[in-house]
C-alpha cells in the first residue's frame, strides 16, 4: 500500500479511498454541526418578538393564552380584509368585462339592475353613513357580508362549470367566498369587541341571524342574476364594506389615518 | 336704388341660406365627454357639442335617471362646474347608484340626446392634486436627501376614511427624464441619490384606490447642495493607492529583506576576539582557533611573510621558572604574556598545561631573512632571550614588523601584538630565559629568535589522525627537546652562543611514535596531561615561503636528544604538502642534507635557528655561528635548517583567519 496510496505499511490496511473518506469524515460532522447551529440561529431569530405586530391570532373570551388584540388592531385587519375583497371583485368584474363584453368603457352604458341585496338600506353617501350610529353601520356591514354567502358559493360552482372562464376566475372566486366568510368573521368579531367595550350598543338582530336579515323569497333573488350583474353587484358590495368599515374605524378608533 | 337693393338680395340671400340651414335642422347629438367627482360626495359631467355649429342656437339639457327609479331628473347646477357641464352637488349625488345621464341639445329645429352614460360615483373619482408640497433638503455632508411632503388635496375627505388615497411622485434633474417613484398612502418621501449641485423639479399627484389619477401638482424646484469630492469614491481611490503603496513597501521589503532585518534585527554581536577565525572553528579545528585567539593582530594572508610563521619551540626540562624568567626578561613576551609581567608565575591559569597558555611556551616566529639579519644584529646587541609563548592557546607571534622595529633598536613592543602568527604548539622553553636576562626590548625580537633558535625547530605535533588534533592537545603532545644546556635559555640572536645552546633541541618526533621524550630536561614542561595519542611527530617549521610553501623540517624523535643530540641523521619529514584536512603531509627524508634546500634563501631564516643553522649550513655569516655542539648544531642546523620540504600550505583556512599552520593534523608521514 506503500507506493500506491502513500500509506506506509505501518498503516493498518485501508481501503483504497481511505484518503476520501477521511476527508468525507471531517466534512459530515462539520455540516451537520453547521446547518444544527444555523437552524438554532434561526429559530432564535423567529423567536424572538418584534416590536411590530404580534402574529396572534384572535382569541374568544375564556381563553387566557391567547395575546387580545386591541380594537385598532383588529379594525385594521378587517379593513385589509375588506381592501383584498373588494380588490379581487373588481379584478372578477374587470376579466369578466374584458372577456365576454370586450366592447364596454368604462363608463358602462348598462341598464339598471337590482343586486338581491338592494333591499339592504344602505347609506349612498358619506353624510348618511355618518349619520347612521355604529350599530346600524356594523349591522349593515354584517347584511352585505352574510347576502353574499350563498351567492358566491353558487357563483364558483357555475364557474368551475364553465370552461370559457379561465380558471384563474374560477379560483379567484373560490378564494372570493373564503374571503367574504373571513371578513364576516372578523366584523362579527370587531362587533362583539365593541359590545364588549361598550362603544356601541348591543346589535338589534344579532349577529347570527342571516335569515333574518334579508327576506326571504321562495327563489333567491340572486339565483336570477347572470354572473355579470353578479359580479357587478359583489363589486359594489364590497365597495361599501370597504368603505363602511373605515368609517367605523375612523370615527371609533381615530388615528392618523384618518 | 337697384343697386342698393340687389345687394340687399344678395345679402338677404346669403343670410337665408346661411341660417336656412340652422334654422331646419335639430342640433346635431352631443356628446358627453366625461363625468367626474372629485371627492366622492359631488360629481360633474361635461359634454360636448355636435360639430356642427350649434353654439348660440341650441340648448343644451342633461337629464338622468337613477338606479332603479325612472323619475327623469335634471341637471341641478349648469354653471358651477362651467359651460357644457352639470354638477350635481352633496344632495344629488348618491354613491354605489348607477346615473343614467343624458344630454339633450335642443334648437329651434329640434333636439338631440347624447348617448346616455352609467355612471356610478365611487368609481369615478379623480381628486385634485395633492397640496403644499415642500422639499426639504436634509441630510450631512456624507449624504443629503430631499424629504418631500404634501398633504392631501382639500376636497377629498381622507379623514374619515372615506377616500383612501394614494400618492405618487416625480422627480426630474434637468435634461433628464422624469423618475416616478410611488409613495403609497403616506404624504411624506425621501428622495436619495442626489447629484450634488443638481437642480430638480419634483410633482405629486394622487389617486383613490379605484379611482383615477389626479393631475400633477405644481412644481417645485430644488437644488441639491454640493457635496465634498470626499465621497466614496475619494475614499475608493485613497484606498486604491494606499493599496498600491502597501504592495510597493512589501515588494521592497522582500528585496530587500536581508539588509532590513539586518537593520531591524541586528545580529547580536559576538565576542569579538582578535584573531578568532569561525571559520576554523566550524571546521573543528578548535586547536588552531585557540591559537589564534592569541594572536592580536593577524598578518594578511596577501604575500604573509611567512617567515614570519618560523616559531621554534623548545621546552627545557627545567623548571618554568627559568623560562618565565627568561620569559621576563622579554619584554616582547611580557607584553604578550597575560597580565603582563607576571611570566613567572609557573602554573597558567590556563587549563592544560603545556598548552599554549603555558608560559612554558615557546612560541615565536622568526622574520624574515632581514629580520635574521637583523636578528643578527639585534643578537649581537645584546642577550635576548627569545621566548616564545603561547598563551592559552593563543601563540603570540612576534610580528616581523617588530622584528624590523627591533631590528632598529625600537622598543616597539607592539610586535606582540601585531601581526603575529601564531603557531600551534609552539612551544619554547623558558629555562632558556632563565639564563638570559640579558633580553632588552630591542631584542625581543632577538629573543625570540633566540628562544627560536634554540628551539630550532618547531615541535609540530602530528598527531595521527586517530588522535584528536587540538591544539592544546597538540601541545601537550609536544616532547620538547630539551635544549642543550645551554640551550635552556632561549637566546637572543644575538646570543649565538646561547642560541647554539638552545639550539635545535626540540625534538621532533616525525614518527607518529609516542610521545618522545623531551630533550630539553631543564625545561619544566607545565604538567603536560597525557595526551591521549601517541603517536606525533614532530617537525620544525622553519618558515613560510611566499608560496605558502611551510617549509618545515622534521625533527627526528630523538627520544631523549640531548644538546647536541640532533643528529644529522635524523630523518626529517617533508611534507609533502597539506592533506585535505588541512594537514601537513610530512614525508620523512632520510637525508638531513637533502633538506639543505632552503628555501628563499635567507629570509627563511626567521628563525635564529634557522639562521644559525643556515650559518652553519651555507655559510652565512648571519649568526656568528655557535661553535658548541657543532654537531649538534649542525644536527640542529639540519634538523632545524634542514632544508624543509616546502609544503605548500593551502593556507586559506590555515593562515588566513589566524596566521599559522594547522599543523595538528594528521599528517601521514611518508616515513
Amino acid at each position: 500500500m506503500r507506493s500506491r496510496w502513500g500509506l506506509s505499511e505501518s498503516q493498518p490496511h485501508l481501503p483504497p479511498l481511505h484518503h476520501l473518506q477521511g476527508f468525507e469524515a471531517f466534512l459530515c460532522p462539520f455540516l451537520l454541526s453547521w446547518s444544527f447551529a444555523w437552524l438554532g440561529a434561526l429559530c432564535l431569530v423567529l423567536r424572538t418578538p418584534t416590536d411590530t405586530v404580534r402574529a396572534a391570532p384572535i382569541c374568544d373570551n375564556g381563553q387566557a393564552s391567547c395575546q387580545v388584540l386591541s380594537l385598532a388592531d383588529l379594525f385594521d385587519r378587517v379593513i385589509q380584509h375588506s381592501s383584498r375583497m373588494h380588490g379581487m371583485s373588481n379584478d372578477l368584474h374587470s376579466q369578466f368585462e374584458q372577456y365576454f363584453l370586450p366592447s364596454r368603457n368604462h363608463i358602462s352604458n348598462r341598464v339598471n339592475r337590482n343586486c338581491h341585496t338592494s333591499g339592504i338600506l344602505t347609506p349612498n353617501g358619506k353624510e348618511n353613513a355618518q349619520r347612521l350610529a355604529g350599530e346600524e353601520l356594523t349591522e349593515v356591514i354584517l347584511k352585505l357580508l352574510w347576502a353574499w354567502r350563498d351567492p358566491l358559493w353558487h357563483f364558483h360552482q357555475s364557474m368551475a362549470h364553465h370552461d370559457d372562464f379561465n380558471s384563474f376566475s374560477s379560483n379567484k372566486a373560490l378564494v372570493m367566498g373564503d374571503l367574504v366568510h373571513e371578513l364576516r368573521t372578523g366584523v362579527e368579531k370587531v362587533a362583539e369587541k365593541m359590545q364588549n367595550l361598550g362603544i356601541i350598543s348591543n346589535l338589534v338582530n344579532g349577529l347570527r341571524s342571516p335569515e333574518q336579515l334579508l327576506p326571504s323569497p321562495v327563489r333567491p333573488q340572486w339565483s336570477l342574476m347572470n354572473d355579470y350583474d353578479l359580479l357587478f353587484c359583489l363589486r359594489r358590495d364590497s365597495n361599501k364594506v370597504q368603505s363602511y368599515l373605515k368609517i367605523l374605524k375612523c370615527r371609533i378608533v381615530p388615528e392618523n389615518d384618518c | 336704388m337697384g343697386r342698393a337693393v340687389g345687394t340687399a338680395l344678395l345679402f338677404l340671400t346669403l343670410l337665408n341660406t346661411a341660417t336656412s340651414e340652422t334654422d331646419y335642422s335639430p342640433p346635431g347629438r352631443p356628446k358627453l365627454t366625461s363625468c367626474l367627482s372629485r371627492d366622492k360626495e359631488t360629481f360633474t359631467c361635461w359634454w360636448a357639442p355636435s360639430d356642427r355649429d350649434d353654439a348660440l342656437q341650441t340648448t343644451y339639457a342633461l337629464y338622468y335617471l337613477k338606479e332603479s327609479s325612472d323619475v327623469v331628473y335634471t341637471c341641478p347646477d349648469y354653471r358651477t362646474a362651467g359651460a357644457n357641464s352639470c354638477y350635481f352637488n352633496k344632495n344629488n349625488t348618491s354613491i354605489w347608484v348607477n346615473y343614467n345621464i343624458t344630454v339633450a341639445a335642443t334648437n329651434a329645429h329640434g333636439s338631440n340626446f347624447s348617448e346616455p352614460v352609467v355612471v356610478d360615483v365611487a368609481y369615478i373619482v379623480q381628486p385634485h392634486t395633492p397640496e403644499n408640497l415642500t422639499v426639504v433638503v436634509l441630510g450631512d455632508k456624507d449624504g443629503t436627501f430631499f424629504r418631500v411632503s404634501w398633504e392631501s388635496p382639500r376636497k377629498a375627505d381622507t379623514r374619515s376614511g372615506w377616500i383612501t388615497l394614494i400618492y405618487e411622485l416625480r422627480a426630474k434633474l434637468d435634461g433628464a427624464d422624469w423618475e416616478e417613484h410611488f409613495a403609497g398612502q403616506q404624504k411624506m418621501f425621501n428622495i436619495f441619490s442626489l447629484r450634488s449641485g443638481g437642480t430638480y423639479r419634483i410633482q405629486v399627484r394622487c389617486k383613490p384606490i379605484h379611482g383615477f389619477w389626479s393631475e400633477w401638482s405644481p412644481t417645485v424646484n430644488v437644488t441639491a447642495p454640493y457635496a465634498l469630492p470626499l465621497g466614496s469614491s475619494m475614499w475608493i481611490l485613497i484606498a486604491f493607492f494606499s493599496a498600491l503603496i502597501f504592495l510597493l513597501l512589501t515588494w521592497i521589503l522582500n528585496v530587500k529583506s536581508h539588509s532590513v532585518k539586518h537593520c531591524l534585527f541586528p545580529p547580536v554581536p559576538g565576542p569579538k576576539i582578535r584573531g578568532f577565525d569561525k571559520q576554523l572553528l566550524k571546521n573543528g579545528r578548535s586547536e588552531e582557533l585557540f591559537n589564534a585567539l592569541g594572536v592580536p593582530g593577524l598578518p594578511p594572508m596577501t604575500h604573509p611573510n611567512y617567515e614570519d610563521l618560523l616559531v621554534y619551540l623548545e621546552v627545557s626540562g627545567r623548571d618554568e621558572s627559568e623560562l618565565l624568567l627568561a620569559d621576563a626578561n622579554d619584554p616582547t613576551i611580557a607584553a604578550t604574556t597575560e597580565g603582563g609581567k607576571s611570566p613567572n608565575s609557573p602554573s597558567d591559569s590556563d587549563s592544560g598545561h603545556g598548552s599554549c597558555d603555558s608560559h612554558t611556551l615557546l612560541m615565536e616566529k622568526c622574520g624574515e631573512g632581514e629580520e635574521v639579519k637583523e636578528e643578527q644584529e639585534e643578537e649581537q646587541q645584546g642577550d635576548g632571550v627569545a621566548v616564545g609563548r603561547s598563551y592559552g592557546g593563543k601563540q603570540r607571534w612576534e610580528r616581523r614588523g617588530s622584528w624590523e622595529r627591533n631590528q632598529k633598536g625600537d622598543d616597539d613592543q607592539e610586535m606582540t601584538e601585531g601581526r603575529v602568527k601564531t603557531w600551534p604548539c609552539v612551544f619554547a622553553p623558558l629555562e632558556e630565559y632563565a639564563g638570559s636576562k640579558a633580553l632588552d626590548h630591542g631584542s625581543t625580537l632577538g629573543t625570540a629568535r633566540l628562544l627560536c633558535s634554540s628551539v630550532h625547530s618547531i615541535p609540530l605535533l602530528l598527531p595521527t589522525p586517530a588522535t584528536s588534533p587540538s591544539g592544546l592537545h597538540a601541545l601537550e603532545q609536544l616532547h620538547w627537546q630539551p635544549y642543550s644546556r645551554s640551550e635552556s635559555t632561549i637566546q637572543s640572536p644575538e646570543h649565538k652562543h646561547r642560541r647554539q645552546q638552545g639550539g635545535g633541541k626540540t625534538t621532533t618526533t616525525t614518527t607518529t611514535t609516542a610521545t618522545t621524550a623531551t630533550k630539553l630536561t631543564d625545561v619544566a614542561w607545565p604538567a603536560q596531561p597525557r595526551s591521549p595519542f601517541r603517536a606525533t611527530e614532530y617537525v620544525e617549521v622553519q618558515r613560510v615561503n611566499q608560496e605558502n610553501m611551510m617549509v618545515l623540517r622534521p625533527l627526528s624523535s630523538a627520544q631523549g636528544q640531548r644538546e647536541g643530540a640532533p643528529q644529522g641523521e635524523v630523518d626529517y619529514s617533508r611534507v609533502k604538502g597539506l592533506n585535505s584536512g588541512d594537514g601537513l603531509l610530512l614525508q620523512r627524508a632520510v637525508d638531513a642534507e637533502t633538506q639543505e634546500e632552503v628555501e628563499e634563501g635567507q629570509e627563511e631564516e626567521e628563525y635564529p635557528c634557522d639562521i644559525q643553522e643556515k650559518n652553519s649550513l651555507l655559510g652565512d655569516e648571519r649568526y656568528t655561528a655557535p661553535p658548541a655542539v657543532p654537531g649538534q648544531m649542525t644536527g640542529a642546523g639540519k634538523l632545524s635548517m634542514g632544508l624543509p620540504t616546502a609544503v605548500s600550505l593551502q593556507g586559506d583556512t590555515i593562515l588566513a583567519a589566524n596566521g599559522y599552520v594547522d599543523t595538528a593534523v594528521a599528517m601521514m608521514p611518508t616515513h
